[in-house]
């Protein structure tokens, strides 16, 4: 029985198909601003790789932002529920998990520990206000005034020799003060990593509030920037953990709660029937175009 | 490109009783106009005051600009106020009850009357500005600024009450005396602005009324405990008005019986706000976000119903000794019993009387999971949430989470957002009630 969980993230899409315990195809894609009714496509290319065809598949869970829209799931999951479930898997000692997505960040706390029955379930969750700072979307537009490639930023840091304060957690004041420290003469280097080191701070701070216990994971795209990483470490005093791809655990989870489902209904042959078609996900009406 | 219909933006309520508030609401204001033009005197005042008796006593109307300014977010009318607020100077980070009702008298001065369309007919021109300090800063400071844009006299009334862990049996006889000198600074005052005396005996006949009141007001909420809830938070939030706004009143006592009656019978039938009530919320704290009350029938639409809410609470009864014989120093005794409450919980186990507050209301109303709102422009009621919730979680494994906007700003609320954290939450409450079933 084939299952798929698909991920729709603010600036990423990702599908992750299985079969029992295996991984048949993972997928990611951009959610750009032309892609966003084009989720589908992303889905198909996940199915290629497979090899298998949309019929094959039994059971589709759709999370992320874009979850609701999503004409051919079968069930919507929240993401914080299926990073709970994708970190679990492959760290079952995991207790806290930051997510550093495109648009928001997200702290979860899982339960665990020796007395407990029922490990990696969410016991408490906190995320970012309507505030871009410390999410990827303020290493974007910084890398873009520092023009720097976004992947480049995080090598870049670890070889600052000091660290230039950021004290605006506004991403537009801080993208200002960014500028204003390049024209002081103020090295790439260490602006970067005073950078990671403002983002840090304030992620530490959110998810402080739930409190803070190891194994600490972190995922999403932000997991991939290593400067961000070293200071989160810096400011946790904790080693960090970090799955081999971190923008798929979302959809990971999502494939393996699908899959726990749809066993369920197998075995009460309450299996989805119904014809299903790979229609274009609608994010958004326009009601001048109609579309 | 035809213009976007408004989206409903207040609640869907689940009595019919809490219905008739809306009209009393705008009776409050029309109230006002029609006193001014009696030659009658009218007063801006703040909500819990503790001197509302007082008020009805002596015929004063009241103008509650903090209910006014609620009003105008739940209309969607905030903006144009808070920006004017902002325009003259005042930071986007005072109170947003201030900055709309700094605004309001910024353009009624600068438009020479009540600017156009305001809500209910705008707040008639007050001849006393009655502060008061119970529960934050800008309930002083608010009416010390409008001397910008009115020449009306200010009293500013100070509400104390003790810390946690004070000896009671030492401290209560100082308390008692500083709230009664409190009391009796604000008689003379207003006296002295109306030139009439206040009747002692008027002021026991809304005393008695107003007790009446809130007692009644206090067993419909006991009524809440039952399962499914018969009367949501979102019906709350427009009941409270006559408990707050026409206290000391007929009308007041009247609408409570009303509406006990009304949610007694949706007990004894198990009429419930949803058809399928699955999880138990609390609302546990920060002031509602008055811009988008319509998100308690958002959690509705997932199987969860705020049945209790810890802001703008009813009073629990208090005794005041028999002894007392003046009511000055009734409302002294009264006012000084309210906020001791719990205090000796608080002694003996979290050291805070909002967490033993909390803990009771979830035991007692099977509560399944708890939300608060942190509000950006108040202070008194978003200060200390995340301590409570951790101390909360010491004593219960109950879900909590804090949801992020204003009061009235809603320039700080994120509707996606919110919703996201929404739909997480009430897995994880799911999740919990699973686990704790088994």
């Amino acid at each position: 029985m084939y299952v798929a969980g698909l991920d729709i993230g603010s600036t990423m899409t990702k599908v992750v198909i299985m079969e029992k315990e295996s991984i048949l195809a993972s997928i990611v894609g951009p959610t750009g601003a032309e892609h966003r009714r084009l989720a589908n496509r992303v889905m198909a290319d996940a199915l290629s790789r497979a090899k298998l065809s949309f019929d094959d598949i039994a059971y589709v869970v759709a999370t992320g932002y874009g979850r609701v829209s999503v004409p051919f799931a079968d069930w919507q999951i929240t993401e914080i529920s299926c990073h709970a479930k994708g970190i679990s898997s492959i760290f079952p000692t995991a207790r806290t998990v930051i997510d550093i997505g495109g648009q928001d960040c997200k702290g979860i706390k899982l339960s665990g520990g020796k007395a407990c029955l029922d490990v990696g379930k969410v016991v408490d969750f906190v995320m970012n206000d309507k505030c871009a700072a410390g999410t990827g979307r303020f290493l974007e537009v910084i890398a873009e005034a520092l023009q720097v490639p976004l992947e480049k930023m995080g090598e870049l840091s670890l070889k600052a020799k000091g660290k230039v304060r950021i004290s605006n957690t506004c991403t537009v004041f801080a993208e200002q003060e960014v500028v204003s420290h390049l024209a002081e003469g103020a090295n790439t280097a260490d602006i970067v990593a005073g950078l990671h080191d403002a983002i840090a701070s304030r992620i530490h701070n959110m998810v402080e509030r739930i409190g803070i216990e190891r194994d600490v994971v972190v995922t999403g795209g932000g997991a991939k920037n290593i400067g961000l990483i070293r200071a989160l470490e810096g400011k946790i005093g904790e080693n960090i953990l970090v799955p081999p791809e971190p923008l798929l655990t979302g959809a990971l989870g999502a494939a393996l709660l699908c899959r726990k489902r749809a066993e369920k209904a197998k075995k009460e042959g309450s299996l989805p029937r119904r014809e299903r078609r790979l229609e274009e996900v609608h994010f958004f009406t326009y009601p001048e175009s109609g579309v | 490109m035809t213009e976007k219909p408004m989206e409903k933006t207040t609640s869907v309520k689940a009595t019919e009783t809490v219905k008739k508030v809306r009209p009393i609401v705008r009776g409050l204001y029309q109230r006002a106009h029609e006193a001014k033009e009696k030659g009658q005197f009218t007063a801006y005042t703040m909500t819990a005051c503790q001197y509302e008796d007082i008020l009805a006593a002596m015929d004063i109307v009241a103008i509650w600009t903090e209910n006014y300014a609620g009003l105008a977010a739940a209309k969607r009318d905030a903006e144009r106020f808070v920006l004017k607020a902002e325009a003259d100077g005042y930071s986007n980070v005072i109170c947003g009850y201030v900055r709309v009702g700094m605004g309001f008298d910024a353009l009624r001065k600068e438009l020479g009357g009540i600017p156009e369309n305001a809500p209910d007919g705008g707040m008639a021109m007050p001849d006393m500005l009655l502060g008061c300090g119970c529960a934050c800063d800008p309930r002083f400071k608010w009416y010390q600024a409008l001397g910008h844009y009115m020449n009306v006299p200010t009293y500013s009334f100070d509400v104390i009450w003790p810390p946690v862990d004070a000896d009671l049996d030492e401290v209560r006889d100082y308390y008692i005396r500083y709230q009664k000198e409190q009391f009796r600074g604000l008689v003379d005052f207003l006296e002295q602005q109306t030139k009439k005396k206040l009747n002692h005996d008027r002021l026991w006949e809304t005393i008695k009324l107003s007790d009446a009141t809130w007692q009644k007001w206090w067993e419909v909420d006991q009524l809440r405990k039952a399962i499914p809830s018969p009367m949501p938070t979102e019906d709350h939030y427009n009941a409270m008005v006559p408990g707050f706004f026409c206290c000391g009143t007929q009308l007041a006592l009247d609408f409570y019986q009303e509406l006990y009656d009304e949610v007694k019978q949706r007990v004894d039938n198990k009429v419930g706000v949803i058809p399928e009530e699955k999880y138990r919320l609390l609302f546990g704290g920060g002031l509602p976000p008055w811009h988008t009350m319509w998100i308690f029938n958002y959690f509705e639409t997932l199987g969860g119903v705020f049945v209790m809410e810890n802001a703008y609470r009813v009073y629990d009864p208090v005794e005041v000794p028999s002894h007392v014989k003046d009511p000055l120093e009734y409302l002294a005794w009264r006012t000084f019993l309210r906020w001791i409450q719990r205090y000796d919980k608080a002694k003996k186990r979290s050291g805070l009387p909002t967490v033993e507050r909390l803990l009771e209301y979830i035991a007692d109303y099977s509560i399944d999971g708890v939300v608060t709102h942190a509000s950006r422009s108040c202070r008194a009621t978003t200060i200390g949430q995340i301590d409570w919730l951790r101390r909360l979680n010491e004593y219960t494994k109950v879900p909590t989470m804090q949801l992020i906007s204003d009061i009235i700003d809603v320039r700080d609320y994120s509707e996606a957002q919110w919703k996201a954290q929404i739909n997480a939450f009430v897995e994880a409450v799911d999740a919990h009630k699973k686990r704790a079933a088994r």
